[in-house]
């Protein structure tokens, strides 16, 4: 079949059935905006999060008397470690000091302690890779063998807290992307589903006349196509405009806003998953039609 | 160029056709008769395969239709034109779409295809009528539109169902007439009428039906 054919034909369907198609491109653009919106604000929270490990750091408070080749050898241990940017030895002293440097205006809580209660410590910073609960845990009780070291503080809870927000985040997102999809899978199959029985006489003489089965579907696959590509242009008109338009117009008044990231490159393939779910409903329709 | 044999076909306790035997060589224009009822046009049915036979044996060009893929009933029907008793014309394309239509399936280019369908409603004397919709002709024209596509692709079989059901007398001679031309340009022609006047003197070879029974052949 000459393609240019098929394409016309889907041209002439398109115009002729133009409400339900337009109503499927609506439902697409919707569908794909929804997509976009929760896509762009998992990728934002991402990208929050990751900042996150470069602030964090685990202290280890040593025992009390420790020599100072005591606490050189616990530091050169803990430095060979893998996961470890950087060590940092705070004396108890240092560590009044800061406090002190802390509570400001309020530092009179402390007049009534007489001797010093803190305990020398080492601040540990990881590699940001190795943030993550399971090597934080690890790296703690490896920690805690040494001999000199006490108590060890990583914000556990935290941690396993903030994973498991990303993790759920992330699942929910996948699986909201899946149920879309799907939707708009089926808007697109039923839509093609109906325009290939509206043109059931036609087919049939299409048939007696010779025709092959390509040159009967190519139209309704380039029409689904169509309307998926349109849908997908839609939503990313639809995610440009809220951007510009919306968030960055506002970006002044309303702080928040400012941090947000778009990332243009993903959401100018919203066309082209448009019309790979457009193509998708139309064939699984023509699939299964028998005929 | 055809051949029927034992050919029976039956619809839930109707019997169309019964035990049908019968041969069309190469280049040949036959009549096939018999009142309504009759079974003449589930017989060019069982040629176009728009119907399958439940019993018995055809071949069509070479083909053999009980063993026939279901991919390759495209190519055999690209082989048969055929004129259909109710026309089969599209209402949303106009006299040159619809014409173009049988050429565009079997994937010749534009050019050609324009000289061809011209040509082709040329013969009809239709030519004036291209732009025109079916919904805008006369019941012969339509017909004569229907003759127009199933001739377009030079096809080696012509089937024709009633096809001059619709026309005045004159009409029908014209009609009758052009299928003469083709049929002397080497296609093998069929045509199923009631209308005994289609063939009186032609001295075509018809085939008689009555009841779904072979009732014997003549040369008119």
């Amino acid at each position: 079949m000459a393609f240019p054919y098929a394409f016309r034909l889907a041209a002439q369907s398109l115009l002729h059935e133009k409400w339900i198609n337009l109503l499927s491109i609506l439902t697409i653009a919707a569908g794909l905006l929804f997509i976009a919106i929760t896509v762009l604000s998992v990728y934002n929270v991402d990208v929050a999060t990751k900042k996150l490990p470069e602030k964090f750091s685990m202290m280890l408070y040593l025992k009390d008397n420790l020599s100072r080749e005591e606490i050189e050898n616990i530091i050169n241990i803990v430095g060979k470690k893998g996961a470890i940017e950087t060590v940092k030895y705070i004396s108890k002293d240092e560590a009044l000091k800061e406090l002190k440097a802390m509570l400001k205006d309020t530092v009179y809580v402390l007049d009534g302690l007489g001797e010093n209660p803190l305990f020398d410590s080492i601040e540990v910073k990881l590699k940001n890779v190795a943030v993550s609960p399971e090597t934080e845990k690890r790296l703690a009780v490896e920690l805690r063998e040494i001999k000199g070291v006490g108590e060890i503080e990583y914000g556990e809870q935290f941690l396993s807290s903030l994973y498991s927000v990303k993790v759920g985040m992330k699942t929910i997102t996948i699986l909201f992307v899946i149920i879309m999809s799907v939707g708009m899978i089926f808007v697109c199959y039923s839509t093609v589903k109906i325009l290939f029985y509206r043109k059931n006489e036609e087919i049939e003489t299409y048939k007696l006349l010779g025709a092959t089965r390509r040159f009967i579907t190519a139209p309704f696959i380039i029409e689904g196509a169509v309307i998926g590509f349109s849908g997908g242009l839609i939503s990313l008109i639809g995610i440009l405009l809220l951007y510009y338009t919306v968030i960055l117009k506002h970006s002044l008044t309303i702080p928040l806003f400012k941090a947000i990231i778009f990332p243009i490159n993903i959401a100018l393939f919203l066309p082209l998953v448009g019309l790979l779910i457009g193509m998708t409903g139309s064939a699984i329709a023509i699939g299964r039609i028998k005929y | 160029m055809i051949h029927f044999h034992d050919v029976s076909k039956y619809y839930d306790n109707h019997t169309a056709l019964r035990k049908i035997t019968f041969s069309v060589e190469k280049g040949e224009m036959v009549f096939i008769t018999g009142p309504s009822g009759s079974g003449k046009s589930t017989l060019l049915k069982l040629i176009y395969l728009a119907e399958k036979p439940d019993e018995g044996t055809i071949s069509v060009a070479g083909w053999e239709i009980d063993k026939m893929k279901k991919s390759s009933v495209p190519l055999l029907r690209r082989g048969i034109g055929v004129v259909f008793q109710d026309f089969r014309l599209l209402n949303n394309r106009d006299v040159f779409e619809n014409v173009a239509l049988a050429l565009r399936i079997r994937g010749v280019n534009d050019k050609e295809l324009k000289v061809r369908v011209f040509d082709s409603l040329k013969i009809v004397n239709l030519r004036h009528k291209a732009d025109s919709y079916p919904i805008a002709l006369s019941g012969g024209e339509q017909q004569r539109v229907a003759i127009a596509r199933a001739i377009v692709a030079e096809p080696s079989i012509i089937l024709a169902d009633e096809p001059t059901g619709n026309v005045d007398p004159d009409t029908s001679v014209g009609i009758i007439r052009t299928f003469k031309d083709i049929n002397t340009k080497g296609s093998t022609i069929l045509i199923a009428t009631h209308n005994r006047e289609l063939f009186r003197n032609t001295g075509k070879r018809v085939l008689k039906l009555d009841n779904g029974n072979f009732a014997g052949e003549e040369i008119a």
